[in-house]
Formats: structure tokens, C-alpha cells, sequence
């Protein structure tokens, strides 16, 4: 599986990075917004997206619709990561089209289970 | 200070310590703090403001902060870089945003400013509150627990 982390603090992607090596997932592609993920997505296969919410350039709600606005993105299962814990944040996400989303802190077992979901959301 | 505002800190602490580098902490005796300095050696600080104003320190002995890089990262560090501030920049973030879900459930709405982490002991910082600073020391055993040795974090906050 490849995976594309997007997030603007490279810590935070290190840190995806290795609790998703914890659950076996080595494969990873990393951006720092929204807008360098799209160019990627252009020219990679990717499996699943695990998306932060605040980016500068575009942030993981603009990001988000445009993967699901667009016909050979909209089928890549998408996760969005934040602290941002209010209700108000996580409705926009599902009214979007997020497949999953996962609040901070999290484990690799919450991590697994987000990523089983939204798979079996978009049918993969 | 109502001790309605220590208890999410010490909630956040334990959870996210449990949840992101799999550590259970032991919570020592809260304690005044009459100076407003660093009480470790690499400190995430950040500014709270919304329904209630305050500031949250949480510092780390260099030990500590390497121990928490390796277990997030996955890395071995044998100083304390850029790297290991940004993790501790990160840890004091996701604290930081589970203390305003504690806050939340009981109707307190925060906002939080982006952390910023000062590395040296003793160093003076800037709380945005007048009133005391309540010190949260928390233990954890590293080296999975074998052997006596124990590591400390302290979470330093001013509330109002």
C-alpha cells in the first residue's frame, strides 16, 4: 500500500510515518500541503491518503474536496488527522466527503482501524 | 485557582503519554511555583485564550525530550537538535489540544496560539497570568520499565 501523508510540520509526518511502519506500512509518500500533494497525485499511484487540516498554500479541507471532485482521486480513501477536536471542524470533513478522520493523540490501532474504515467506505 | 483547571491537564497528560508514546505517568505532588522559569531543559510553552486565559509549559530534562523523539520517531538522537524541538513542539501541541477537549466538556471554549520550545534550565518565560503557577510533576519509567530508572516531565501552568 502507498500511502501519501500531507501535513506542513515534518515532524508530525515523521511521526505518521512511523506508527503506520508499526502497523506494517513502510510504503510513504510525503507532502507539506495541499497543493504539492495534488501535483503528486498526478503522478503517483497512491492507495490512501492521511491528510492534516491546518496547511498553509491549501489547507486539508480545500484539499480534500478537490480529491473528491476529481475523477481519478475521488476513489482514494482519505483520512483527515487533527487536534482540532470541535464538531463544528469534523461535519465540514464529512460533509466534504472524508472517508475517515482521526483526532490527535492517537495510537496504531486507531490509526488501523481509521484506515480499515475508510477503505471499506470507498469499496476497497 | 479551582482545581477545575488542573484537571485537564493532568487528564491530557495521561492520555496522550498513554496514547502516542505508550507510557503510563505517576502525577507527583502538585506544587507553587513563586518563579517563572523553565523547570527542565527543553520546554514547550503556548498561550491559551478564549472563554479563560492562561499559559501551559510542559518540560522535559534533555533525557526525557530524547526519550520522547525516539519513541515518536522511531529514531535514536544524541542531542538535543532541531529534531527533538520540533517533537517536543508537537507533543506540547497535542497536550495542548487535549487539555481544550477537557476544557470543552465543561463548557470552557479555548483557543490555542502554536507552541513555542525553549531549550535550558532556568530560563525565564513570559506567562500571560499574574496569578501563581501550579508545577504538575509526572514520572515515567524508560528502558520498558527494567531497572529504578525514572524520567520526569513538568507541566507548569497559570490559569485565570
Amino acid at each position: 500500500m502507498n500511502v501519501l501523508i500531507v501535513d506542513d510540520f515534518s515532524t508530525m509526518r515523521k511521526i505518521i510515518k512511523n506508527v503506520l511502519k508499526q502497523i506494517g506500512i513502510e510504503s510513504v509518500i510525503e507532502a507539506e500541503n495541499g497543493k504539492m500533494a495534488l501535483e503528486l497525485l498526478k503522478k503517483e499511484q497512491i492507495d490512501l491518503i492521511i491528510s492534516d487540516w491546518i496547511m498553509p498554500e491549501m489547507t486539508g479541507i480545500d484539499f480534500l474536496k478537490a480529491c473528491k471532485s476529481e475523477e481519478h482521486t475521488k476513489k482514494i480513501p482519505f483520512i483527515m488527522v487533527t487536534a482540532e477536536a470541535q464538531k463544528g471542524n469534523i461535519m465540514e470533513a464529512i460533509k466534504s466527503g472524508v472517508d475517515n478522520y482521526i483526532v490527535k493523540p492517537f495510537t496504531p490501532e486507531k490509526l488501523q482501524t481509521a484506515i480499515e474504515k475508510a477503505k471499506e467506505r470507498v469499496g476497497k | 485557582m479551582d482545581v477545575q483547571y488542573i484537571n485537564p491537564f493532568i487528564v491530557a497528560a495521561q492520555v496522550v503519554f498513554k496514547t502516542m508514546l505508550g507510557i503510563d505517568v505517576d502525577m507527583g505532588k502538585p506544587q507553587l511555583k513563586n518563579t517563572c522559569v523553565t523547570s527542565g531543559e527543553v520546554t514547550g510553552i503556548m498561550g491559551l485564550a478564549g472563554d479563560k486565559k492562561g499559559t501551559v509549559a510542559i518540560s522535559f530534562r534533555e533525557t526525557g525530550a530524547k526519550y520522547v523523539y525516539k519513541t515518536l520517531i522511531g529514531d535514536e538522537c544524541e542531542t538535543v537538535n532541531q529534531d527533538v524541538v520540533d517533537a517536543v513542539g508537537e507533543i506540547t501541541n497535542i497536550i495542548s489540544g487535549q487539555a481544550r477537549k477537557e476544557f470543552e466538556k465543561k463548557g470552557i471554549n479555548l483557543n490555542a496560539a502554536i507552541p513555542m520550545v525553549i531549550v535550558g534550565k532556568q530560563v525565564e518565560m513570559n506567562f500571560i497570568t499574574k496569578l501563581p503557577i501550579i508545577s504538575l510533576p509526572f514520572y515515567f519509567a524508560v528502558n520498558n520499565g527494567q531497572g529504578d530508572e525514572k524520567e520526569v516531565i513538568y507541566i507548569d501552568f497559570s490559569f485565570e
